[in-house]
Formats: structure tokens, sequence, C-alpha cells
């Protein structure tokens, strides 16, 4: 099971899937162009990520119709949809009360 | 160093190698040939992070595949979950990188020796012990790896004995 909160590039992951199911390839340079080139993924982690979504059932893994070879790509399940949208929610959260607590609107 | 990507992958566990090996392959490719038209420092991090990265994901998923769900154990997957004596510090990453490119890099410069000196060697006399000289280092080598391999497996089998793992499947008393 994937511990909540979730890391970074795993987050990064599961958000560029939220958009459109995307192919490995895809997904690097949608998590790259996301962080604004400061999380760089590499082919191993990458997979290791993927491998341990598709495990937990937060995503599933399909092949491209209009890819020539058969081309596998990955999509959100529900179930990863609403992790997702709970991880958010806790972030929102997190980060609202820390924007008052610097302003010193709340102690 | 595409052939060097390949044999990398024969590090992870057949069975990870057979799903996903030709997809990561294809990946890596299409990467490759991107940072082909950048300067030597991208290319040069480019696979730092790639050796990194695959050297890591192979023993994550080897351990993975050792404890199944109790992996959580050795796998800093969220740090605070693990006591600080479990934690590897990142310097073992980087010195393991960079030993492995070393092992590399040597294994490429042999080949190119060997394929420059011409075929007719002279005739060698008989082989003296004394002039093995790689011996004693292979050796050595040898035995460092072992004594590595026997560590890790002492600590995984007296983390299994222990019952560390059953930690998290523990509850607390009813009606709490």
């Amino acid at each position: 099971m994937q511990p909540l909160p979730l890391t970074e590039p795993v987050m990064l992951i599961m958000m560029s899937l939220a958009g459109q199911p995307r192919h490995g390839y895809s997904i690097l340079k949608d998590v790259e162009q996301m962080s604004a080139g400061r999380v760089l993924l590499s082919t191993g982690t990458l997979y290791g990520a993927l491998r341990r979504l598709l495990n937990d059932g937060w995503i599933e893994r399909f092949e491209e119709d209009e890819s020539p070879r058969g081309r596998q790509a990955y999509r959100l399940t529900a179930g990863g949809r609403r992790n997702l949208q709970t991880e958010v929610n806790r972030m929102k959260h997190l980060t609202r009360l820390a924007s008052l607590r610097v302003a010193g609107k709340e102690t | 160093m595409f052939s060097l990507y390949q044999c990398l992958l024969w590090l992870y566990p057949s069975s990870h190698r057979r799903e996903y090996g030709e997809e990561m392959t294809a990946v890596f490719s299409a990467a490759c040939a991107e940072t082909k038209k950048k300067g030597a420092l991208t290319r040069s991090l480019f696979w730092f992070r790639e050796i990194r990265g695959l050297v890591a994901g192979a023993l994550e998923q080897h351990v993975r595949s050792l404890l199944g769900s109790h992996s959580w154990v050795l796998l800093p997957t969220r740090r605070f979950m693990m006591h600080s004596e479990f934690r590897f510090p990142k310097a073992t990453a980087i010195l393991m990188t960079i030993i492995l490119a070393g092992i590399v890099l040597a294994i490429e410069k042999a080949q190119a020796i060997s394929a420059s000196l011409p075929h007719s060697n002279p005739p060698v006399g008989p082989i003296q012990p004394w002039h093995l000289t790689f011996l004693p280092p292979v050796l050595l080598m040898f035995a460092f790896t072992y004594a590595a391999g026997l560590i890790g497996w002492a600590i995984l089998f007296a983390l299994k004995r222990s019952g560390v793992h059953r930690l998290s499947e523990m509850q607390g008393p009813a009606g709490r």
C-alpha cells in the first residue's frame, strides 16, 4: 500500500495521470515540466513507482489503440483518483494553516 | 552505452524484466535521443541519474520480492517509518554508482587495449605463481563481496527472527 503522505515523485506521477492517460516517456516529460525541471525521474525510479501503484490498484495499464507497436499506457483508477483527492485536500489544509501561521493570524 | 543499460537491466528480478524491460528500454532510448542534442554535462548527469535509478530500483525490487508486504522494514519509501539504525547514508548510493562506473570503464578500457594489441603475441614462458599479480586483489575483492553478502543475509535473517516485521500487524487492546 502506498503510504500517505505521498512522496513528491509519486505525487507528480499521479498528477500527470490525473489529466489524461499517458505512456512512460510522456509521464517522464510531464513530471519534468510540472516541477519546472526540478524533479527529473530516471526510468528505474519511474517504473519502480508505476509497479507499486499498479500493485496497489491506484493505476491501471492498457495497450494504446493508436500506437503502432502496442505501446503500454497508464491511467488512474477510480480508487487512485479518490486517494489523490484525499492527498490534495490534506495538502490544501496544510498550506492554508501554514499561510495563516506564517502571517501570524492564528496561534 | 545503450548496451550498458541493457546489461544493467539484468540486475532486476526476472519477473520485473519480463514485464517492464522492453518498455523501460524504449523510454530510455527516447530520453537518451533527446539528451544527445544537449551538452556533455547534461548527458553525464542523465547517465548518472539513470545508473543510480537502475541500481536503486533493482535493489528495491529484490527486497520487495524477498520480503513481500514486509519490505517497508528495509525500503526507505518513507524515512520516518524507519529506525535510525536502518538508514543508509545517501553517500552509499553515490559510492556504489562510482564503483560501478569505474568497473564499467575499466572493462571498456581493457577491451580497447585488447583490440589494439597485435594478435601475434611473443611466446610466453611458463607462468609462475609470482607472476599472478592480479590474484591477491581479486581474492580480496571476492572475500569483501562475500563478507558483505553474508552481513546482508545475517541482517535479514536477524530481522525475520526478531519478528520486527509483525509490529505493524499488532493491534492495541480492545476498546481503545
